[in-house]
């Protein structure tokens, strides 16, 4: 009787907390979605499709709190991408005689991102507003430079890369065929976007984040508050680069390609801001759902449908079409949706929300939940 | 020892000289006011006393310590707080929120008594300005006399043994004036030790006010006295009104 009493009231804590806000309702069924979506049969190349969303959705996360939440603009996160996905493959490569587990190569890998955004923190914050963003623009380059500096190639073999092997993700599981491997990956990059996620948004709506929201309103005003803005500047720049660290070091350690010198590339400076803006800046939810577009966008439109209805074009001019097409899609929802897919959806939601009565609100569970309630209560 | 010492500060911006030698001080339990035509330098003087710019020469002291030319933060931190004279409220965040940044600042943190959280210590400097039921507004839906009334919050959130408002008057109709003016009194009652300093247009309200009055003319510190003297001044009255009255 107590467990059922127990498990009833848990059900019902859970009902009235999940579903309470619709934006939480519609986060819980977009984790539900992911949760079960490999477990449809899908072909591994699709699954590491998903996983290079996850990646992307941290990227992305990590980039917004430092751009979307404390408004210091940064155009050069690839830096702590690249040296997240070098670090690791330098440590997990067997090459260097190193060989360590993905399990001791990520934290490891994450330290040496905070590290590095304390030191590339320091300069960069003396500048602001447009500086800042060509400032830190410039810091992926260097390195890229210096990655592909040929005295080097011994160490990070250049335009090559260093390619770690899949090794087994769960070794006690002994998880052998190739399909279930991608699915162990595509689980562990949707926990580690799911911790990343929380831990971002817990961030973002303490008190420290209140301090960095100020920053972002006007740092003149946080300072006559008392505040030393660049303290706080500092922090969410090396709290930015830890999770910017991770997703690179996630992408070598499941992408084919491992660690190579495009981790450093403009291409991935500009990926997380696209996508933040797809899916709204200053929202953990605007990471994930731009993350997702984005991708789908990528693969389905841009590298599977469009080849099959243009079949006679080279291969050369489809990577021109795909940038201007791509250049386009993003103008449209740019445009449309200036405050992000997802930013739109919830607030549609919460303003259809308005409209209904205050008795009348939530999904339909909560309705019979409320219904039930009544009920027993009269009896 | 005087609560604020200010000597021979100067800030030249190019060949303006803004403030030349201005020297005053400011005793505990005080509260002085400012005035002067537009451009005498009086915002000019307030920046310079709270780190917000940096003087050509001169020193500023609070209660002995030299405070020149030290960061804005830190000055704060040492017990000078400020307003704007255009309010500055953090748009995104809601009313409490806005308080709450200044109880984050290590002072603002040090003063929340044992017991006593954040949000309690921020609802309650909220109801002494008169902001509860505003609390959980966005500082973007209120209104311009609210948010006057949210700098001050602000500015009393780290327990300042000096405020600095600057304009506190401006763009306010009489009935909030009347309020804010009620304020400011019961600031000064609460902490009888507390210094204010008031820079203001508005001399009508100001002469209520204070308990000595600085008058600025084009940088320079022309007269200083209780307000009915500065009132029968005559060289008070040739800035104000011109030669021959």
């Amino acid at each position: 009787m107590t467990i059922t009493s127990y498990l009833r009231r848990a059900y019902s804590s859970f009902v009235a907390h999940v579903f309470d806000i619709p934006a939480r309702f519609m986060a819980f069924l977009l984790f539900l979605t992911l949760l079960f979506i490999p477990l449809m049969g899908l072909a591994p190349f699709y699954l590491s499709v998903l996983i290079q969303a996850n990646v992307l959705a941290i990227f992305a996360a990590s980039w917004d709190l430092l751009v979307g939440r404390t408004g210091q603009i940064s155009l050069g996160h690839a830096v702590f991408f690249g040296i997240g996905a070098y670090s690791t493959a330098i440590l997990s490569s067997t090459v260097y005689g190193f060989g360590l587990p993905l399990w001791v190569t990520i934290p490891i890998a994450m330290l040496v991102g905070s590290a590095s955004a304390l030191l590339i923190g320091f300069p960069c914050l003396r500048v602001k507003g447009p500086y800042l963003a060509l400032v830190t623009m410039a810091f992926p380059l260097i390195l890229q430079t210096v990655i592909k500096w040929t005295p080097l190639n011994p160490v990070f073999h250049g335009e090559n890369g260093i390619k770690i092997g899949v090794p087994p993700l769960f070794p006690f599981l002994s998880i052998r065929p190739y399909n279930q491997q991608r699915m162990a990956e595509y689980y562990f990059s949707l926990i580690m976007l799911f911790i990343c996620a929380v831990i971002i948004y817990k961030i973002a709506n303490s008190k420290t984040g209140i301090v960095f929201a100020s920053i972002l309103d006007d740092e003149l005003a946080s300072k006559a508050c008392g505040i030393n803005t660049t303290k706080y500047k500092l922090m969410a720049f090396i709290l930015s680069g830890l999770f910017a660290t991770l997703a690179g070091a996630l992408q070598a350690h499941f992408s084919p390609r491992g660690a190579d010198p495009s981790t450093l590339g403009l291409t991935m400076s500009f990926t997380p801001v696209v996508v933040a803006f797809l899916g709204g800046i200053g929202t953990i939810y605007g990471s994930i759902v731009g993350a997702y577009v984005y991708t789908l966008l990528d693969w389905f439109l841009l590298r599977d449908l469009i080849p099959r209805l243009l079949p006679s074009i080279p291969y050369e001019a489809r990577q021109y079409l795909n940038l201007l097409i791509f250049s386009l899609l993003v103008l449209i929802f740019v445009i449309k949706w200036p405050r992000g897919v997802a930013r739109f959806t919830t607030d549609k939601l919460e303003d259809l929300e308005e409209a209904r009565d205050l008795d009348e609100r939530g999904p339909r569970i909560w309705k019979r939940y409320k219904r039930k309630r009544e009920k027993s209560s009269s009896i | 020892m005087h609560l604020l010492e200010v000597e021979n500060l100067t800030k030249r911006f190019g060949g303006l000289t803004a403030v030349k030698n201005v020297s005053f001080q400011i005793d505990e339990g005080e509260i002085v006011g400012i005035i002067g035509p537009n451009g005498a330098g009086k915002t000019t003087l307030f920046n310079l006393v709270s780190g917000f710019l940096k003087p050509d020469s001169g020193t500023v002291k609070l209660r002995g310590e030299d405070i020149t030319g030290l960061a804005p933060h830190k000055i704060v931190n040492k017990g000078l707080a400020r307003t704007f004279q255009v309010v500055r409220p953090f748009h995104h965040l809601p009313v409490i929120a806005n308080v709450m940044v200044a109880l984050k600042s290590p002072r603002g943190a040090r003063k929340i008594e044992w017991l006593k959280t954040m949000e309690r210590k921020a609802a309650d400097l909220l109801e002494d300005v008169g902001l509860s039921e505003l609390a959980l507004e966005p500082a973007e839906n209120v209104g311009h006399g609210t948010l006057k009334r949210l700098e001050m919050a602000k500015a009393l959130a780290t327990e300042p043994d000096l405020v600095m408002l600057d304009e506190p008057f401006g763009g306010l109709n009489p009935l909030e004036t009347e309020f804010l003016t009620k304020s400011i009194m019961r600031m000064h009652l609460d902490e009888p030790a507390r210094g204010i300093l008031v820079v203001e247009h508005k001399l009508y309200a100001l002469m209520k006010i204070v308990q000595r009055v600085i008058v600025l003319h084009q940088g320079e510190k022309i007269a200083e006295g209780k307000p009915e003297e500065i009132a029968k001044n005559k060289m008070v009255i040739e800035v104000y009104m011109g030669k021959g009255m």
